[in-house]
């Protein structure tokens, strides 16, 4: 192409500059078929290795074909767009081909270019038009590392054929979907097509990367869940000294001495810091592997996202493989031969020596970057603000002449709109499983549902880099019914935490132990606002128990429970009663702001076993020292053996500030017998705590087994109820269905019964069976007018004769007989009145009804195009007539006799 | 005790009487032979029951300061006296008594419950101080007339009232007008009122009860306005300078000045006073001004001394208090093991470490007060300096304005002295045509009477600017020197507080020690 030319002047000049570091380079390119012929003797070592890289990759690759060609696919049930090119596509293709050429001839020493790989189907495709930018309706999947990670899970990778070169075809996203594996360039490919979809300015990108990153291997790599976060410790701002804040006191100590101590300190530290230094390098040099002989030949696709699109401050490239992102100028990237997205296709003009770190992604430099279609969006072309404001007026102008002449448009991508189905998108990773080894650690993955106890993930740390020692645990649950969230095992020191989501029965949040007995170490954590006494947490060892509160009316903050050694005795009802003895009870309390300092008890201790009372109470604002009391429970008996209710040596006490009152043994009595009430109530709620503890651990012990999930009430695949509604919705939709079918009866089926079947009615057939249908019912019309009218007369005649019968024997009858005469007239008369009215009625509606089935014959689809034509309904209404016309009985009811 | 109860004698209220009273306070056995033993102090009695007493007269109660409760009901008291000192009292039951004004109970600020049933009560009143009061029961008594009602419109708090047995409980609108008097009421007389009743209530007497509504939102408004104003005041007052937003000292100048208002008359004199006038008030607002600015500096000034103070005050505090901490975990470690230790020489030299720690922990306490003094007085001094600066800088500023003040007043007089005598020779040429009223005309008969005239109002304007002045500076001054005096007198305070509280601690400390070598000894 013409671009082309008008670059090569400028190339030659710069090919010249550069020509020494392009033959090193080329001589690198070219090198790895030296690299197997020089090496051919040495085989053998290079098979362990290769032996020993591959298991070590072993578990990233699906045990079914290393391969994924084509013979595994179906290509028959592939779209025609996959079949074959349209003629744009030819056009493109030839522009393609065209431009290839050119590129051969003018960099004779570059690998070709991967252009147009055939798909599936044998077709050759332009890259470009395999991308297929794709907004997935998933929230989850609108930025750029959920898409990655979603990438990266859902797919598994196979290796390049030839790690060497581009692979010989680049699939569809839709097939590698379906299979859902594929090499780099079908997860980049995929991954472009999302990120482009979701509005970023993403590119594919063909170039060669490191080793690990080729073949997914990530055991060099620290896993990124194992990094812990460095907490960010804000130095709080020093205020300025006020202008009367006291100075502080002269500082007496030697300066000299000070600064020798320091020195020390500082040796040692320096010591210390150069031995671990020494050991880290130690130990990376072991971690360090061969260098790898084919180092920057290896082929590689991943993405590249430039900035500006999105809020993308810097641009980045990712890794489909493992979804991680890295700087442009990360090591592991070590050269680029071209990009593109949907619409372009570059090519990179710049020296690779140094990796990708020089490298300028300003797309719109031709120099730096060749691009292959003209007009299709100059990518940003970075000038400066004063190159941009010279050259703006005669760009614009020479960009209108091109944009008429040579802007080749992309032709739209051939591949299917990309679907990604919400059971695969839930399940990700293939079969739902997914093992991910990383330096000293591995990590499993598992869609949600997939175990029964709710795992999603779990990370194994080790110890060594063998991985055979493990360090620690974590898994991580999902939909769990008890809202375990996540369980840390730390292997070495035996301890397990279970971390809660809001919502467990017993309001638990953590829970870290080591052995799910009762009275041994542990620590219980809660959401203190869900629980009704404002727990926060509670800690055991074998011996104590200690409880924090939060937020309690009685102010009360912390329990502490010493218990001594359980007694020894004949378990005569040994099941409950033999609860270990309580030695010591200390409680604390916040100072409640009502009260004064010196009468709100800050801490009370109950030492049971001396019957002693420790009383501290809260200091006050302006004091240094807090008043205490203390209470000896003895009870002693004078010598007249009366018992003394109070000495004054029951009660020591000191008061910060002497009161009166307080002096006064019936204060102290009332006091202490308010203890000793209170003393009862904490010994119960201890013993509460103690029954608590053994119920959560029971409690914890049931779910563990039973393992129930919960599941949404909107997940309607899982749910079992609102599945069996739907269900009994959709039987009682379908059972509506054919109720309303069975309606429609046929007024037809007789009549139509009578013809010779499967033959095509006539006009004249059609018009004979609608005639008779009307006359049919027609005739039944009358026939129950006439029945209705034949009931009314036997009625009259009936009543006429009982009345002529009366009327003979009026005065012989009996009152009985009369009465009886009397309610038959009345009953007939209300028979003849029903007769009459339902006659009536039924010549109100019989026209009417004969109209509707007319009317239905009409529309009848069977009769429809015989009828339609000849519409003039000979003599309709004039049936109606008759059959209104029925005979109607002028007999005259007659009169309800009077006596 | 029988005595008591049937005896139709009228009784006083004696010594001996509350002494039984008090010692029947229901207690269970063994508290109330304490209580016998020991005796209980009136004081810290909270309840009171005087019931079927016969009492006549209320008398000897100022003991029971603290008092939340008191019976009186049954007797036949004819006035309510002798309460004065009861402030913390809730619940009051004066009733069957033979009571007829309500009356005596202006310190009983605390007062929730009030009970004057039966009783001979023809008028509710006197019971503005109640502000707190909850229950009002007013039954079986004399009261007729319905405006008593609205007098209860004052207790926001007001939630039961009693008023059945009363002439005013006979009318036929009496309930209706009290649900609509007092929407706030909950019950009367004994039954809780229905909200169809209230509803009705309001209804009918909404226009009379909107009238008062406005009326008394009015005088609130008024009320508002008047305390509002007294706040200014009283600002301005803090920072010496009030009144001196406006004419309000040119006014008083001339409000005695009978001299002056004659010479007004004079020809010319009016705008020459108008022009002065204008410029004496610029000044006062200049001084004004000044002052508010000073104030506000003044109260910055203090209130960063303060803060400053507090806190090294609380870490100082804060330093002890841990030591103290510290000393205690210690020592009831050490007295454990004390008690336990059978070893008689290990015994003792355990007291004696004891007794050291004990000494250090003083040692520590004292120094670390002793640092806060040294550090506190510095402090105060150098606020001591600044503060007095201001005072001084403030005072001198003033001064000026005033000087200039008297400058304007002397000016003035000059002008004055002027148009006076050339009108005084105007008059004696008998060329004054401008018509004077009698007495100023009576002034211009020699040349004498009419400067004296003139002098006598400037002397007593000068004396009124210097009043000003004076009262400024001598309220300025001693402000100050009272402000630094209270400074130093709370610290001297705090100090000894502290260094007292420390003697105390360590006293307590080793009498324990003392008391426990002595049983040791003893065992």
């Amino acid at each position: 192409m013409e671009v082309l030319k008008e670059t090569v002047e400028e190339e030659e000049a710069a090919e010249q500059e550069e020509a020494a570091v392009r033959a090193e380079r080329s001589e690198k390119m070219t090198r790895p078929m030296e690299v197997r012929r020089e090496e051919a003797p040495m085989t053998q070592e290079m098979l362990r290795d290769l032996e020993k890289k591959l298991s070590d990759i072993d578990m990233a690759i699906p045990e079914k074909p290393l391969t994924f060609t084509k013979d595994t696919i179906d290509i028959s049930s592939l779209p025609l767009s996959y079949q074959s090119n349209t003629l744009k596509e030819e056009h493109l293709l030839q522009v393609v081909d065209n431009f290839s050429r050119q590129y051969i001839h003018l960099c004779p020493d570059r690998v070709p270019l991967f252009l147009h790989p055939p798909n599936e189907c044998e077709v050759p495709k332009f890259v470009s038009t395999t991308i297929r930018p794709t907004l997935m309706p998933y929230p989850e999947l609108y930025n750029w590392d959920t898409c990655a990670q979603f990438v990266s899970d859902f797919l598994s990778m196979v290796p390049l054929p030839d790690p060497l070169k581009p692979p010989p075809y680049l699939y569809s996203s839709t097939t590698v979907l379906k299979y859902q594996k594929g090499n780099c360039f079908d997860f980049s490919t995929l991954l472009c097509s999302m990120l482009l979809g979701a509005g970023y300015d993403a590119y594919c990108v063909n170039g060669y990367a490191s080793q690990d990153m080729c073949q997914m291997d990530l055991t060099r790599d620290v896993c990124p869940l194992t990094v812990k976060h460095q907490e960010v410790v804000q130095e709080k701002e020093k205020v300025p000294p006020k202008k009367y804040a006291v100075k502080p006191p002269r500082d007496l100590t030697s300066r000299f001495e000070q600064e020798q101590e320091t020195k020390k300190q500082k040796e040692t530290k320096a010591e210390e810091e150069r031995r671990l230094r020494e050991e880290e390098a130690h130990l990376l040099d072991a971690e360090k592997a061969k260098t790898d002989p084919l180092h920057g030949l290896r082929v590689h696709s991943w993405v590249l996202v430039l900035s500006g699109k999105r809020e993308v401050p810097e641009s980045f490239f990712i890794d489909p493989f493992t979804a991680r992102s890295y700087s442009t100028q990360d090591d592991h990237f070590l050269g680029i031969e071209s990009l593109w997205n949907h619409k372009n296709y570059w090519i990179n003009m710049q020296d690779c020596w140094n990796c990708c770190k020089d490298l300028v992604f300003d797309l719109g430099d031709p120099v730096r970057w060749e691009y292959l279609l003209l007009g299709t969006e100059k990518s940003h072309l970075s000038l400066t603000e004063e190159e941009e404001d010279g050259m703006n007026d005669d760009d614009d102008v020479e960009k209108l002449g091109e944009d008429e002449d040579k802007s080749f448009d992309m032709p739209p991508s051939w591949v299917e709109q990309i679907e990604i189905s919400p059971e695969a998108f839930e399940t990700r990773c293939p079969s739902g499983k997914k093992v991910i080894q990383y330096k000293r650690a591995k990590l499993e993955k598992w869609a949600p549902y997939l175990n029964s106890n709710g795992l999603v993930c779990r990370l194994t740390t080790y110890k060594d880099l063998e991985c055979t020692e493990t360090l620690e645990i974590k898994e991580w649950f999902q939909n769990r019914g008890d809202m375990l969230e996540l369980r840390h095992i730390n292997k070495s020191t035996g301890l397990n935490i279970d971390y809660f989501k809001p919502g467990h029965p017993q309001a638990l949040r953590v829970h870290s132990y080591k052995s799910m007995q009762p009275e041994t170490d542990r620590v219980m954590e809660f959401y203190d606002t869900a629980r009704v006494d404002g727990l926060v947490k509670r800690e055991e060892t074998p011996q104590t128990m200690a409880e924090h509160y939060q937020g309690r009316s009685d102010f009360l903050t912390y329990r502490h429970v010493s218990f001594g050694d359980r007694v020894k005795k004949v378990a005569l009802n040994s099941a409950e009663s033999n609860s270990r003895p309580m030695v010591k009870i200390t409680e604390r309390f916040a100072h409640n702001p009502e009260k004064p300092a010196e009468e709100d008890v800050a801490e009370r201790a109950f030492l049971l076993s001396e019957e002693r009372v420790q009383l501290r109470y809260h200091c006050r604002d302006d004091h240094i020292t807090a008043s205490k009391r203390e209470f000896l429970r003895r009870t002693e008996v004078d010598s007249k053996g009366n018992k003394v209710v109070m000495t004054p040596d029951v009660c020591v006490s000191f008061e910060v500030e002497p009161m009166e009152h307080t002096k006064k043994l019936l204060y102290q009595y009332e006091t202490m017998m308010k203890l000793k009430n209170e003393e009862k109530l904490s010994r119960h709620q201890a013993w509460e705590s103690e029954l608590e503890v053994l119920e959560i651990l029971k409690l914890r012990e049931e779910e563990e087994e039973g393992h129930r999930l919960t599941i949404s009430i909107y997940d309607t695949k899982r749910n079992k109820k609102s599945k069996e509604y739907r269900e009994a919705m959709e039987r009682v939709m379908h059972e509506e269905h054919l109720r309303q079918t069975e309606a429609q009866l046929d007024y037809l089926a007789p009549f139509l019964a009578q013809l010779p079947p499967n033959e095509k009615l006539t006009r004249w057939q059609a018009i004979r069976i609608k005639d008779d249908c009307l006359s049919d019912f027609q005739q039944r019309l009358i026939d129950k007018a006439n029945l209705i009218q034949a009931r009314f007369e036997k009625e009259t005649q009936e009543l006429q004769k009982k009345q002529q019968w009366y009327q003979e024997n009026q005065v012989t009858l009996t009152a009985e007989e009369e009465d009886l005469y009397l309610s038959y007239c009345h009953q007939a008369m209300f028979r003849i009145r029903i007769l009459e009215q339902r006659l009536n009625r039924h010549k109100e509606l019989a026209p009417l009804k004969y109209l509707a089935l007319e009317e239905k014959l009409y529309k009848d689809p069977r009769l429809v195009e015989f009828v339609k034509v000849f519409d003039t309904r000979p003599g309709a209404l004039a049936k109606v007539a008759r059959a209104g016309n029925l005979p109607h009985s002028q007999a005259s009811v007659p009169h309800t006799p009077s006596r | 005790m029988n005595r008591l109860y049937h005896s139709t004698e009228p009784q006083v209220m004696d010594e001996e009487m509350l002494k039984q009273a008090v010692g029947e306070q229901s207690l269970r056995d063994e508290a109330r032979q304490l209580a016998r033993q020991e005796g209980v102090l009136f004081k810290d009695v909270l309840s009171l029951r005087l019931d079927f007493q016969n009492i006549i007269r209320i008398d000897s109660l100022w003991h029971f300061e603290n008092l939340r409760k008191l019976q009186l009901d049954n007797n036949i008291i004819e006035k309510i006296q002798g309460l004065e000192h009861l402030v913390h009292l809730v619940w009051l039951d004066l009733s069957f008594n033979n009571i007829e004004v309500i009356e005596g109970l202006d310190t009983l600020v605390n007062l929730e419950d009030l009970s004057l049933f039966n009783n001979r009560i023809s008028k509710i009143g006197s019971l503005d101080a109640l502000v707190k009061l909850q229950v009002l029961s007013l039954g079986n008594n004399d009261i007729s007339q319905m405006m008593n009602i609205i007098y209860l419109r004052q207790f926001k708090g007001l939630r039961t009232l009693s008023l059945s047995g009363n002439p005013i409980a006979e009318m036929e609108d009496y309930k209706m007008f009290v649900c609509a008097y007092l929407p706030d009421l909950v019950y009367l007389d004994f039954q809780c009122i229905d909200d169809h009743m209230k509803e009705l209530a309001e209804l009918r007497y909404q226009y009379s009860i909107d009238e008062l509504k406005q009326q008394e939102h009015l005088t609130q408004v008024q009320l508002a306005k008047e305390q509002a104003q007294q706040e200014e005041l009283e600002e301005h007052k803090a920072a010496f300078v009030e009144h001196l937003n406006g004419s309000f000292l040119f006014d008083s100048m001339y409000a005695e000045d009978t001299e002056g208002n004659k010479l007004a008359y004079l020809p010319g004199v009016k705008e020459l006073l108008q022009a002065y006038k204008d410029k004496f008030v610029i000044i006062c607002l200049s001084i004004f001004e000044y002052g508010l600015k000073q104030q506000e500096k003044r109260r910055v000034e203090l209130d960063t001394f303060n803060e400053c103070v507090q806190e090294a005050i609380q870490e100082n505090q804060e330093q002890g208090r841990h030591r103290v901490a510290r000393f205690e975990e210690k020592h009831s470690l050490n007295l454990n093991t004390l008690r336990d230790e059978s070893d008689l020489t290990n015994f003792e030299t355990k007291i004696v470490e004891y007794s050291e720690n004990i000494t250090e922990l003083f040692n520590v306490l004292m120094t670390l007060e002793m640092q806060l003094v040294e550090q506190l007085e510095e402090t105060i001094n150098m606020f001591e300096r600044n503060i007095t600066d201001l005072v001084a800088l403030f005072i001198e500023n003033v001064q000026g304005l005033m000087a200039q003040c008297r400058d304007l007043e002397n000016h003035h007089h000059e002008k004055l002295l002027e148009i006076a005598i050339s009108t005084l020779e105007k008059t004696l040429k008998g060329e004054l045509d401008e018509d004077l009223p009698e007495d100023v005309r009576a002034l211009f008969v020699d040349k004498d009477t009419i400067v004296n005239a003139v002098g006598t109002s400037h002397d007593l304007h000068l004396l009124k600017i210097d009043n000003r002045e004076d009262e400024l500076v001598t309220r300025t001054n001693s402000w100050c020197s009272h402000l630094v005096d209270t400074i130093h007198k709370d610290e001297i305070m705090r100090n000894r507080r502290r260094v007292k509280e420390i003697y105390q601690y360590i006293d307590h400390m080793q009498n324990e020690l003392d008391s426990l070598e002595c049983s040791e000894i003893i065992d």
